[in-house]
């Protein structure tokens, strides 16, 4: 599609900012795990997995099900050539059940088959007995047993007892946030070739492509570098797929060894969702002091956390969760300590905001408690606690708060946004509408970037011109819709001065670049952005004596200034009309015999946390954001709808406009979701009730706010990150608590704000008919 | 005789044959599954196989009498091939042509690059087919419309904003398309399949699927076959075999008899056949019944409504079917019909049990007539659901209501989804108001005789105690309103 030969004519800088596989998405072409075929004989692999939440495996027969014609192979964890494990570092996840399951969903057995069709009635077909066991299915019955998965965890600041006892207002209470399903539009999904040697490729829908591979060599008892796992695209993974991908592709792998046949597991929608961990539910006390301003000089919170059967990421997801309990808040004493449970549901894993929305939802209802204790506007509350500039700085965890943005963004929405206005219109429609009630909220969100787990603030990146002026770049981050790859793109562009169409973003491949971190925490164009201009950094310098040459060549040029790249030349910042084409240059080098491929390798500074003391600056820098939202109530059924959202939003200097907006319009929606609708609910066996969309409810477009007004934050560059920009990913997610807190606010107006409603996290139709209740019994 | 087994239907602009005797796919395989056999339309996505998220959207195309193709969004994972007979079915493949090495994009795919529509991609093919459908409707780019072209589609990256982007700068876009320009090539193969058109009979070894072309063998075969399993749209069906990976082995698709498909408005009512599709009731109604167009289009998504029909919905019986309470309001009496003759039930009589309806094994429903509305009575519904579209209600109200010059009650039906095992009116409340003067005080006091009529279960929508507590709550808007 693309001609080369303007590349020696017109090398004007591209204006191209959409995602760069959207010409492939909108016609089709992308291709996905699911899509591939490696051969006319890619067997179906399927997994049986336990029907009960605790139980112990008595016997099973494989007999009957491996005469069905079609049936390639089942396996069981005897057949494991290598360990019998997920979790690299804990332990404590069997890839395969070995005497007892510990949640309905947990794999057990493995069938390759000709088709899906086949292996289902293959798995029909085994016999399998069971000693059912006690269950824990609740953080309740959990705490009850004790069933913790590590100690607590604390940070602490200031003397919290003492100043409580003088508080002159305390307010405690309990709050729960739910799970969430991570709803990716592409499940699972893993495909695994078998090669000579026992090699093995696998193609993997994972945000973790090096421990996708560590993992598939674990199993198959093989050194990683016998193993190469590619990523093309992932359909959306949100978290989901950042350890749990290893597990299907562990499976596929399995067969595809056994059977020395390609294998694909693309698991069905609802196998999915009963299988696979969801976002950690919290259940949480707190107790917070104030003054009669409702500045806040106390808090003390205990975290409880249902972990699920296994490690997973719950201890970072824990962690995070504390890092953000304050929020934007200056606490000046806390105790914020965190309590992992251990129960019998399929492990629960990273969701996007990995903690950070569950810390902060608790704070931001007890400030909301705090405004209606003092009848005073909830914003404001929300105003005078807000960090300093250079007072009131510091962190529950002593990192102290650089280039606090709050002011700013505050004063851009309470304009934009129109707040105190809009609020006593509020008041006003209220005061004569019985059934209807409408509600206001702003909420602010400060997310800390950077892994909490320090080392893994590192990337790397392979960049290689090829002698026609063309670019292919490797790096270590993986493509789930975020545009990381459209970044990545436009910075390598933009570094080595070459339009973006000459530019290619390979898929991530662990024998192009090894080691590498997962994609997530939002840092994908932060640490790989760097790395790939380290390497891009590495080429100029080599092909600078070469332009040198080449300008004293052609014009006689011999200034000494520096030499730029930029809109497809090379020349002296002197004397930019005396230039060399990059094509020609790129020429020049490979006969000067110059290496034309350089790694890049990226670690993030100046970063560290002690865990035992809880104390250190675990991030480079914070990402802010602020929202309006404006929701309508049904009263009489507890149906709400988002009237009006209105965000600003904190990204740096934005390296693609678009982009970055669209990540800041999914992360809300995605997050009103989790705080309106959606609910993992389980029976008394503790099976997922609702495993598929009928009854697992996403948001819909209808569901859009009808007004939605969301701006990114001008002029505010963030100098350490590359090309000044912010991390996006997470942070917008929680401005959904905006929609969540008006909600609440529409509901506290039926009894005139003089009664603290029963409220949870999510707000469903079900949950403000029962808040309602809880205010109505005043009336 | 023409090889009875042999499905044809236009894809890529050329008549594909599919000789069911030689293949492993079922007549009643999803046109899902179908495709993503297929190399060159992997385009189309698998998201949840039952007909929620929409990435599996495709397009048939569909000789009308007004000698031109009409464009439908339809869910290809609850499509069975067979009922695709005689179309055109277009996928994502089919929208951009190529010049040489050049992708020219058609207009809603240029409009979704442009306006950032895609993020992680895979349910972007499902929405660039319900945009396609909507681009070919001609129907004005405002919100509602918008939101009712694409309330199938689930995405989970965008939050929507920019797909509605691009819904809006399509209606500045539109213009006839290659598709406009290649119509009357499509025409002469559709004509051309529907010529040799007789009774078709797909025999497959595991499944034989009946596609009678009217009443009359329609009913001769349900007469013959009388474990024979009726379908329309499929939709029902293809969840049948995607989740609980049940295959029948004998259908009788009646989707494709004019005589079911009937709807017509008479002086004293309306009658509306079995086979009509929800969508077209829906357009129906606007115009006849404006009050039913609200229940119409909450039920299910755009390209449910276009295949799912009113027969398929009533005789589900299902205790939660959005269409079953508003019979009972509408006093509807249902047109049964056999080989033997025919019987009229009326809308009550018709539901006997959980899922089960009163047709015996040889019968049909051919369709309902509605009596014509006084006009002091007044009909009225409510669904209550977690999502506002595309859910299936945790509690639905049909209301009929009349009340006399002195505002006291004449008559009132109560018709609830969602609270029993069946569609069952509150026949405690309903005695308790007639005769009593309509007011507020009085709605509010017969409020708590719902827990008499009803004691409703929790599931995996709602619990019963919310059941009960909304049931009564949605009296109380009646009165109000």
């Amino acid at each position: 599609m693309y001609c080369l030969c303007f590349l020696q004519k017109n090398y004007s800088m591209s204006k191209i900012s959409h995602h760069e596989s959207a010409i492939q998405h909108v016609t089709g072409q992308a291709v996905y795990v699911g899509d591939m075929f490696p051969s006319e004989k890619t067997l179906a692999g399927r997994v049986v997995y336990s029907p009960h939440a605790h139980a112990r495996i008595m016997s099973y027969d494989f007999t009957e099900a491996l005469k069905l014609q079609g049936v390639y192979d089942i396996l069981d964890y005897k057949r494991i050539p290598g360990d019998n494990q997920l979790n690299l570092i804990a332990h404590d996840e069997p890839c395969l059940a070995e005497g007892t399951v510990n949640c309905i969903g947990q794999a057990m057995f493995l069938i390759a088959a000709d088709t899906d069709e086949i292996a289902i009635e293959a798995e029909k077909l085994i016999k399998v007995n069971y000693e059912v066991l006690e269950l824990i299915l609740s953080i309740d019955q959990a705490i009850e047993k004790g069933n913790r998965l590590q100690p607590p965890r604390r940070i602490e600041i200031g003397a919290v007892d003492e100043v409580l006892k003088k508080c002159k207002h305390v307010l405690s209470g309990t709050l729960k946030t739910g799970a969430q399903e991570h709803w990716y539009l592409e499940t699972q999904a893993a495909v695994c070739v078998p090669g000579e040697d026992r090699d093995m490729t696998v193609y993997a829908s994972s945000q973790n492509p090096t421990e996708t591979q560590l993992v598939v060599a674990e199993v198959l008892g093989l050194p990683a570098n016998k193993v190469i796992c590619e990523v093309k695209r992932m359909g959306g993974a949100f978290g989901g797929k950042e350890s749990q991908a290893n597990h299907v592709a562990a499976w596929a792998a399995l067969l595809a060894d056994a059977t020395r046949k390609p294998v694909k597991i693309s698991l069905f929608r609802d196998d999915d969702q009963k299988i696979t961990g969801k976002r950690h539910p919290f259940q949480s006390t707190y107790t917070i002091g104030f003054n009669d301003e409702g500045i806040i000089e106390a808090y003390v919170v205990d975290m409880n956390t249902d972990v699920g059967m296994a490690t997973d990421l719950s201890m970072a997801i824990l962690e995070r969760a504390m890092f953000h309990a304050e929020n934007t808040y200056h606490i000046p004493n806390a105790r914020i300590t965190g309590h992992t449970w251990k129960t019998n549901l399929p492990s629960n894993t990273a969701f996007r905001g990995f903690g950070g929305p569950q810390g902060i939802a608790i704070i931001e209802n007890a400030v909301d408690m705090i405004a209606r204790y003092l009848k005073k506007d909830a914003a404001e509350i929300r105003y005078k606690n807000f960090y300093g500039t250079n007072t009131r700085i510091e962190t529950p965890y002593g990192q102290i708060i650089q280039n606090n943005r709050l002011y700013t963004i505050w004063d851009q929405i309470i304009k934009s946004s129109n707040y105190y206005e809009r609020s006593k219109e509020i008041d006003r429609f209220n005061g004569k509408s019985e059934f209807k009630k409408r509600g206001i909220a702003l909420t602010p969100v400060k997310f800390g970037i950077s892994f909490t787990t320090s080392f893994l603030n590192q990337a790397g990146a392979l960049v290689l011109l090829y002698k026609d002026g063309t670019v292919l770049v490797n790096h270590g981050g993986t493509e789930m819709g975020q545009g990381l790859h459209t970044k990545i793109r436009q910075i390598a562009a933009l570094e080595l001065g070459v339009p973006v169409e000459v530019v290619k973003v390979n898929a991530t491949n662990t024998s192009k670049v090894p080691n590498t971190s997962p994609t997530a925490a939002s840092s994908g164009t932060d640490l790989n952005g760097m790395a790939v201009k380290n390497a891009i950094d590495k080429l100029k310098e080599r092909l600078k004596p070469c332009v040198a040459k080449m300008l004293k060549e052609k014009f006689s040029d011999e200034s000494d200034s520096d030499i730029v790249f930029c809109e497809g030349f090379a020349h002296n910042s002197s004397n930019p009309n005396q230039k060399i084409g990059f094509v020609d240059l790129v020429k020049r080098a490979h006969f000067e015999q110059i290496s034309l491929h350089a790694t890049g390798f990226y670690k993030t500074p100046d970063i560290s946390f002690n865990k035992e003391k809880g104390k250190g600056t675990p991030f480079h820098y914070f990402a802010y954001g602020m929202a309006v939202a404006e929701v309508e109530v049904d009263i009489l059924t507890g149906k709400s709808k988002v009237l009006r959202a209105d965000i600003v939003h904190d990204v740096g200097d934005s390296i693609n406009h678009d982009i970055d907006l669209g990540q800041v319009t999914g992360a809300f929606i995605q997050g009103m979701g989790w705080c309106t609708a959606e609910t993992v609910k389980r029976g008394k066996d503790g099976s997922l009730l609702n495993h598929s969309p009928d009854t697992y409810k996403i948001p819909g477009i209808g569901d859009t706010p009808e007004i939605f007004n969301v701006e990114l934050l001008q002029h505010a560059p963030n100098p350490p990150v590359i090309r000044k920009s912010k991390a996006v990913g997470e942070p917008p997610f929680m401005l959904a608590f905006s929609v969540w807190l008006a909600i609440k606010d529409a509901i506290s107006s039926v009894g005139n704000h003089k009664y603290e409603p029963y409220y949870e996290l999510p707000a469903t139709n079900e949950l403000v008919i029962l808040s309602l209740e809880s205010i109505k019994k005043h009336l | 005789m023409m090889n009875k087994s042999i499905l044809k239907f236009v894809l890529d602009s050329q008549i594909v044959e599919i000789d069911f005797s030689k293949t492993d796919f079922r007549p009643s395989t999803t046109v899902l599954n179908y495709l993503r056999m297929l190399p060159e339309h992997r385009g189309t996505k698998e998201g949840c196989a039952e007909g929620d998220c929409g990435a599996c959207t495709v397009v048939l195309g569909e000789l009308g009498d007004d000698a031109r193709i009409h464009y439908k969004a339809v869910d290809s994972c609850m499509l069975s091939l067979a009922s695709i007979h005689g179309k055109q079915l277009i996928t994502v493949e089919n929208l951009a042509q190529r010049e040489g090495n050049e992708i020219i994009l058609h207009p809603v795919q240029k409009a979704m690059v442009d306006e950032h529509g895609s993020q992680c991609g895979f349910c972007t093919p499902g929405i660039v087919m319900s945009l396609f459908a909507f681009y070919k409707s001609g129907k004005e780019a405002n919100r509602d419309n918008i939101v009712d072209a694409l309330s199938g589609n689930l995405c989970r990256c965008t939050g929507y904003q920019p797909i509605i982007n691009a819904a809006k700068v399509l209606s500045s876009l539109r213009q006839p398309d290659h598709f406009d320009a290649n119509e009357q090539v499509i025409i002469k193969m559709l004509k051309e399949i529907k010529s040799d058109e007789e009774i078709h009979e797909f025999i497959h070894s595991k499944q034989t699927y009946y596609l009678p072309k009217n009443l009359k063998q329609a009913l001769s075969i349900k007469d013959d076959k009388t474990d024979a399993y009726i379908v329309n749209g499929t939709t029902d069906t293809a969840i049948r075999q995607n989740k609980q990976h049940e295959y029948l082995p004998t259908i009788i698709d009646i989707s494709a008899v004019p005589e079911l498909k009937e709807i017509r408005s008479e002086v004293e009512g309306c009658y509306i056949g079995a086979g009509a599709s929800i969508e077209e009731i829906k357009k129906f109604f606007s115009k006849f019944f404006p009050e039913l167009k609200h229940m119409l289009g909450v039920f299910a998504s755009h390209q449910i409504r276009n295949v799912a029909t009113l027969g398929g919905n009533l005789c589900t019986a299902s205790p939660i079917g959005d269409l079953i309470p508003l019979m009972f309001a509408l006093k509807a009496k249902f047109e049964i019909v056999s080989e033997n003759g025919g019987r009229w039930v009326d809308a009550e009589d018709f539901i006997v049990g959980y899922r089960k309806n009163c047709l015996f094994p040889d019968e049909l429903l051919m369709g309902i007539y509605i009596p014509k509305i006084d006009k002091d009575e007044v009909i009225k519904t409510e669904k209550v659901s977690n999502r506002h579209d595309l859910d299936i209600s945790t509690v639905s109200l049909a209301v009929r209501l009349s009340v006399d010059s002195d505002n006291i009650v004449r008559e009132i039906i109560l018709a609830y989804g969602g609270m029993a095992e069946v569609i069952k009116r509150a026949r405690n409340v309903e005695e308790y108001l007639i005769g009593k003067e309509w007011t507020r005080e009085v709605v509010e006091s017969a409020k708590d005789l719902i827990n008499k009529d009803f004691t409703p279960i929790s599931d995996a929508r709602a619990s019963k105690e919310y059941r009960q507590v909304v049931a009564g709550n949605i009296l109380l808007r009646l009165v109000v309103d």
